[in-house]
């Protein structure tokens, strides 16, 4: 187990090395006047220019760059913003967002959990009943039509009937937060009951499920001893993912919303050309994705005894 | 006392019933036949499914509906004026069946013409992905040595989030229709090859497979005639499944400014211009809505109808 772990460590490190390292390398394919306001480029001289691209360290040849980068990415210290905040620290800047988009998605991963696992056993117990029938039309739903409108229509719903603010307000985030939750719930709950459904029905139909039911236990019990507890292994490993993933946050939900999170921040950084923070944002988001399928596979074979994680392995 | 009499007649029967067979060398060498076509099969189980044929006549509906919207619509896109005099004009206007939105534009023409743009996206990358991941996931299952490097490669690929490598290459390359079309399926291939490759190691090494490689036959011969038929139903699954998939992602891409350029409407554009509207003035909101949906909707469905006749498992 340790041995496997050390090897599946590394293995994420290189990964996460290589993200990066192609993300650094596109980054310095952008011509250099995009690192200027278009203000700038008119007003500034080529030397003023060239001056502060020194200072920034972005004129050096670019292996010499790469290696600085490596360095900072050591010490976890990512440089310092040029355009989002000019002059603060990246890891300052993200400190401030990812706090915004972890509360609510947290909130919306606890929410959608209870609700999700609950739909979905209640869908594999009254299978082909109306409840099943509900939850199916949920899901096609969900999973058929574009995020942005299913957002919209929550938006126009939730402002029209309820008189839900439509836009995140930092001062009174209590109110604000009802709708984007809402959205980042909307196709979690589906996924959730859709799996779990799908392995409690593949459960249900097993023949040591007909041996409990002769032998005279309860349909309470075998749908909560049996059935749901060997149903949540494989979902327990997407569990990790999902809790770290809050800390990225989502873009579209965030965009929609105006929350102030970490999800609009890298595609401003991109935007803007803010080096430093897009690659702090691109190492957050490579090195969150790869730990939670790690503690995921981890997870899973703690619960369940018989999935020892040291034989051949597959890509999942 | 009819019993002599009954056995006579029975015995009559019998000599009726049963009589030997002369051996003829014709009939002897006639072999078996069955008129089992596989693509027959297919279309008879799916058009036993009312629904999914129903959905199937919609989408067609809906796609020829397009074209004449806007021949009888009575403004033509290329030609639309901004009329602040008129904005926000509601539904079934005498002029404007759509209305208007917040320029005073037609929106009757706008949303289908945004329908038509979503429709063909969608079908030219699931057609694109299709082509490539077929290719690449069979060599990725068939030829050893190719496994690890297409294995870390995909993991490289699939840890990139979607929205960095889509910013960078509008950033990069620009906006419009092909770059967006060639960039989805640069990215989108890799579900469809990781199902196909999982499928070929399955039946890679099979007996009957075996026993052809043993009797010369070609690899791709193995590959077309004797793997891809099980592919087929998952291959019109992920097929059908990613064209509400793309459609999606470029609402979210275009909503977020990294899809389409502006100047081309699509289902994403529109709602981003209506976003701060639609409360107020929902048939802003509620067309794109409906088409859109009908369109995903009806693909999701049919997709999972079609699948299902196509699995050889479900035949008779």
């Amino acid at each position: 187990m340790f041995k496997y772990t050390v090897k599946r460590l590394a293995q994420s490190l290189i990964t996460v090395l290589a993200v990066v390292t192609i993300v650094f390398l596109l980054m310095r394919m952008l011509p250099s006047d995009y690192y200027f306001t278009e203000d700038q480029v008119i007003k500034l001289t080529e030397e003023q220019k060239n001056a502060q691209l020194e200072a920034a360290g972005l004129l050096d040849p670019v292996p010499v760059q790469l290696v600085r980068y490596y360095k900072g990415l050591v010490k976890l210290d990512f440089g310092t913003s040029r355009r989002i905040q000019s002059g603060m620290p990246v890891m300052k800047i993200m400190a401030s967002k990812f706090t915004v988009s972890m509360r609510l998605g947290l909130t919306a991963v606890g929410i959608s959990l209870v609700l999700g696992v609950t739909l979905g056993v209640l869908q594999a117990r009254h299978k082909d009943g109306l409840l099943d029938g509900v939850g199916t039309v949920y899901t096609v739903f969900v999973n058929a039509v574009p995020a942005l409108v299913s957002y919209s229509l929550i938006l126009f719903f939730g402002s029209r009937a309820l008189g839900l603010p439509s836009m995140y307000n930092t001062r009174n985030p209590g109110q604000s937060s009802i709708l984007p939750i809402a959205c980042l719930c909307l196709a979690s709950i589906a996924h959730y009951a859709l799996w779990i459904r799908r392995y409690m029905v593949d459960e249900l139909n097993k023949d040591y499920i007909k041996l409990a039911r002769i032998k005279g236990l309860s349909n309470r019990e075998i749908m909560v001893r049996h059935v749901l507890k060997n149903a949540m292994v494989p979902m327990v490993q997407y569990i990790p993912a999902s809790l770290l993933m809050t800390v990225g946050g989502s873009l579209l939900v965030e965009r929609f919303f105006s929350v102030p999170g970490m999800g609009p921040l890298m595609t401003d950084a991109i935007n803007r050309y803010d080096t430093n923070v897009v690659q702090a944002c691109v190492f957050v988001y490579a090195s969150l994705g790869i730990m939670g399928v790690f503690l995921g596979d981890v997870l899973m074979s703690i619960i369940d005894p018989r999935i020892r994680l040291t034989g051949k392995e597959e890509v999942r | 006392m009819s019993n002599p009499d009954m056995n006579l007649q029975e015995e009559k029967n019998l000599d009726e019933l049963f009589h030997f067979v002369d051996y003829s060398a014709e009939n002897a060498e006639r072999s078996g036949y069955s008129n089992y076509s596989y693509w027959r099969s297919v279309f008879q189980n799916f058009l036993k499914k009312k629904s999914a044929v129903v959905m199937t006549f919609v989408f067609l509906a809906v796609v020829i509906f397009s074209f004449i919207a806007l021949h009888i619509g009575k403004y033509q896109y290329t030609e639309l004026k901004v009329d602040n005099s008129l904005a926000f004009i509601g539904s079934f206007d005498s002029e404007f069946w759509f209305g208007t939105d917040n320029l005073g534009r037609d929106f009757w023409c706008q949303v289908w013409y945004a329908a038509q743009t979503s429709i063909r996206l969608a079908l030219i990358v699931a057609l694109g992905e299709c082509i490539i991941g077929v290719v690449i996931g069979c060599l990725w299952g068939y030829v050893r040595w190719l496994d690890r490097p297409l294995t870390e490669l995909y993991n490289i690929i699939n840890n990139v989030p979607t929205v960095i490598y889509m910013t960078l290459v509008a950033l990069i390359v620009g906006q419009s229709f092909t770059t967006m079309a060639v960039a989805m399926i640069a990215t989108g291939w890799l579900i469809m090859a990781r199902n196909v490759r999982n499928l070929v190691l399955m039946y890679r090494d099979r007996e009957y497979n075996l026993a052809s490689r043993c009797l010369g036959t070609p690899v791709w011969r193995v590959l077309t005639k004797n793997i891809f038929p099980y592919l087929v139903s998952v291959v019109i699954l992920r097929l059908a499944l990613s064209i509400p998939a793309t459609i999606g992602m470029e609402s979210t891409l275009s909503y977020l400014g990294l899809g389409l350029p502006l100047d081309q409407p699509s289902l994403g554009i529109l709602l981003r211009n209506a976003r701060n509207y639609f409360v107020n003035y929902p048939h802003l909101l509620i067309w794109p809505a409906l088409i859109v949906s009908l369109i995903t909707i009806t693909f999701y469905l049919v997709g999972n109808a079609f699948s299902d006749a196509a699995d050889p498992r479900n035949h008779v």
